[in-house]
């Protein structure tokens, strides 16, 4: 296959897979009348894809592996036009619980990113060293 | 069966946001700061603003049985809008220590992002009342 339609193709696997995912969260969390779910998947979305972002650059993957997760999976799981609909829909009820979810979903998101990709940063080198020193 | 729609309205919306992030990486070599995803976010939020202020009149929070809202809302704008690739490109201006990019990004993505959905929603629930 032409690996432009490979590469699309697994964009949309991995969209497909993580639009359910966010839809699991979203479902779990509907009770609580606070759209934590969100917080939830773009929090954890965000720590995968440092995660993977730093990962990549050492072991570097097949290009339809890299954006079937990445752009697809990450990228699918994680949302902003929801974010903006409960940033309204928050401050239409009741303001400060508005900001608190803006400024939570900001900061943790930049900092789980930052997070993830340290983390893979420093793992990924151990384990080409060890790889390396195995030879 | 709607989760099969929610699932393929998210892997559409995962393909758009690629090709038109692709497209804007090609128009714009050199930007001031990470402003392929910007476009897709600001569309998409203006896009799910539309589709709620249109469909709905309001924002629906628990509307989990309705077959358009897991396609089009869930599904295609929850998935063609990001907040991973925003979160990551953030940490890497903050890593660079690039204040000024850094503050444009996060406010034009967050602040933008809100003001596009409620300029969607808006403009439909006047055009729809």
């Amino acid at each position: 296959m032409n690996n432009t339609y490979k590469n699309i193709l697994a964009i949309g696997v991995g969209g497909a897979i993580g639009t359910f995912l966010r839809y699991f969260f979203n479902v779990l969390t509907l009770e609580l009348g606070y759209p934590l779910g969100t917080i939830i998947e773009n929090l954890g979305g965000s720590l995968l894809l440092g995660f993977l972002t730093a990962w990549f650059i050492v072991f570097i993957p097949r290009e339809w592996i890299k954006v079937g997760l990445g752009v697809g999976l990450c990228g699918g799981f994680t949302t902003m036009s929801t974010f903006a609909a409960d940033s309204i829909f928050l401050y239409s009820r009741t303001p400060i619980d508005a900001i608190f979810y803006i400024v939570l979903s900001l900061f943790g998101g930049i900092l789980f990113a930052l997070g993830g990709y340290l983390v893979a940063t420093r793992l990924a080198t151990k384990t080409r060293q060890k790889m390396e020193g195995g030879r | 069966m709607n989760v099969l729609l929610l699932a393929l309205g998210g892997g559409i919306g995962a393909i758009a946001r690629y090709l038109v992030g692709l497209a804007m990486m090609k128009r714009y070599l050199d930007p001031p700061f990470p402003v392929a995803m910007l476009v897709v976010n600001l569309i998409g939020s203006f896009g799910l603003g539309a589709f709620f202020g249109g469909y709905f009149q309001e924002i629906p929070l628990g509307a989990y049985e309705d077959p358009l809202f897991l396609t089009v809302g869930i599904g295609f704008f929850g998935a063609f809008t990001t907040y991973s690739t925003f979160s990551v490109e953030a940490s890497m201006l903050l890593k660079a220590k690039q204040w000024r990019k850094l503050s444009l990004y996060i406010g034009f993505s967050i602040i933008g992002s809100i003001l596009f959905f409620l300029l969607g929603f808006s403009m439909l629930v006047a055009f729809t009342s």
